[in-house]
């Protein structure tokens, strides 16, 4: 797995590259914006939200690539290459996602570093209001997240390649995928995390709490239930990549 | 004589076109075999069946015993008709890649190879005209110490230089110890590399045999037999 994962960021390191130092540039112009106390207070608004944004931007740009990633290899030319690369399906899939964890590693430093900057610009007060404002617990939060970004990118592979298996030309291929991804996206909501989130509702009613119930509420159980949905994709992508698809 | 390849009642449909209609293929070790036929006639389709991209709608098919996987994919060589390099690959990237993810790889013989083909390293393979695009190709796919050569129409569209330099490559890795199938329907120019054919048509094997005894048993060369046939 290590020699293609090295091949996946080779073929593109220029743009990871310039993705992050973009990225970093941008953070440390807006920084020094805001360096002189004069100015501080005047622009910090401002050049926060501008930052939040170029960041939202390279997320977009991370996810766009984590699918394009496998999309290439199964919609054009090279797919010949690497499927016939002695490898298993899920070697060549994990060394797409090892990059993508990768990237979102990256992407999460620099993002929590300038915003920690930021943060730390703002007067004692708004610190302190922030703070009280902030009610999730971070690691199950964070951990939901991730798992939950991994989710999504694995359906839309797992999309892509049973279309793939479905369909040899490429003429509805966009559609057949799109088509399969809203539909498992409807039946993993009512079937599997719908009774989970009616239990937790079920549960705050039962104890008296009155709470607006999301994915979020369900804590550690959530991240779980994540976990084996990105599990069942994975070897489900896997299989089909290594015994189905017709390229 | 020891076979590499079986493919017994081999079918493959694309919805309801019968691309390939219950082939019966056996390719034996150390042999060079051409499945010969017009375009469309389903000789890629064969091809990447054997390479391990397209799965049978009916029958079976084995490479040294074994139904395409991992395992037949790491003994044989598949040169595709297409451009199947990544775009970004210099020549030096591709040998490379393939040094890298084939254990049977030889880099120096594909640098002779090279040499020989007359092809920069440094070379982008978006830069490559058609007749060195396919002679780079060849040379990765001949580098290979594989058990089964396939070839897909090596030498379409390229110059009748390259094709010379083409066929003295394939001869050069002729060894009894592989076999060498080659799709073409520019059998003029690979006849004299053939042991055996295949003449494939609308998915089926309409004519096969020793290509010597074909040639003495009808008069005419390999060349001459395949135009009066289609």
């Amino acid at each position: 797995m290590i020699t293609l994962l090295k091949y996946e960021i080779y073929r593109r390191w220029i743009w990871l590259v310039l993705r992050y130092a973009a990225l970093i540039i941008i953070g440390a112009i807006l920084l020094n914006r805001i360096s002189t106390p004069a100015l501080q207070y005047k622009f910090l608004g401002e050049s926060t939200g501008k930052f939040i944004f170029a960041s939202l931007v390279i997320f977009v740009i991370i996810i766009i690539e984590g699918i394009n990633m496998l999309k290439e290899d199964l919609f054009e030319d090279c797919g010949y290459l690497t499927f016939t690369i002695p490898k298993k399906g899920r070697t060549i899939l994990a060394s797409k996602l090892v990059l993508l964890f990768m990237q979102l590693v990256l992407w999460t430093s620099i993002t929590v570093g300038f915003g920690s900057i930021f943060y730390s610009k703002l007067p004692y007060r708004e610190m302190v209001q922030i703070k009280s404002q902030v009610d999730f617990s971070f690691l199950p939060t964070v951990l939901f997240i991730l798992t939950a970004f991994f989710n999504l990118v694995l359906m839309i592979h797992f999309s892509l390649t049973l279309t793939k298996t479905l369909l040899v030309n490429k003429k509805y291929s966009s559609l057949l995928s799109l088509g399969i991804f809203f539909f498992l996206a409807y039946l993993i909501e009512k079937v599997y995390y719908g009774p989970f989130l009616n239990q937790i509702r079920y549960i705050s009613l039962h104890y008296g709490i009155e709470a607006k119930i999301n994915f979020l509420s369900g804590g550690y159980t959530a991240v779980f239930l994540n976990i084996i949905l990105a599990a069942i994709f994975f070897t489900a992508t896997s299989y089909l990549l290594e015994n189905k698809i017709n390229i | 004589m020891e076979q590499i390849l079986k493919a017994t009642q081999l079918s493959k449909y694309f919805y309801q076109k019968k691309a390939l209609d219950k082939v019966d293929i056996n390719i034996e070790k150390g042999k060079i075999y051409g499945i010969l036929g017009p375009n469309g006639g389903g000789k890629s389709t064969f091809l990447k069946i054997a390479a391990g991209l397209l799965k049978p709608s009916q029958g079976e098919i084995t490479i040294d015993n074994e139904k395409p996987g991992v395992y037949t994919k790491s003994i044989v060589s598949y040169l595709p008709e297409i451009n199947y390099l990544y775009k970004w690959m210099k020549i030096k990237d591709a040998v490379n890649f393939f040094k890298d993810l084939y254990a049977d790889f030889d880099a120096e013989k594909a640098r002779e190879s090279l040499k020989f083909m007359e092809l920069e390293e440094e070379e982008k393979v978006t830069t490559l005209s058609k007749g060195m695009m396919g002679r780079l190709k060849l040379t990765l796919a001949l580098s290979r110490e594989a058990k089964l050569y396939l070839l897909d129409e090596p030498l379409n569209g390229i110059d009748p230089i390259s094709r010379e330099k083409i066929i003295t490559s394939i001869l050069d890795s002729y060894s009894e110890k592989a076999s060498i199938l080659i799709c073409s329907h520019l059998i003029y120019y690979i006849e004299k590399l053939l042991d055996y054919v295949f003449f494939l048509s609308e998915g089926r094997i309409i004519l096969s045999g020793n290509a010597e005894d074909l040639r003495n048993k009808r008069g005419m060369s390999i060349d001459k037999l395949f135009q009066e046939v289609f």
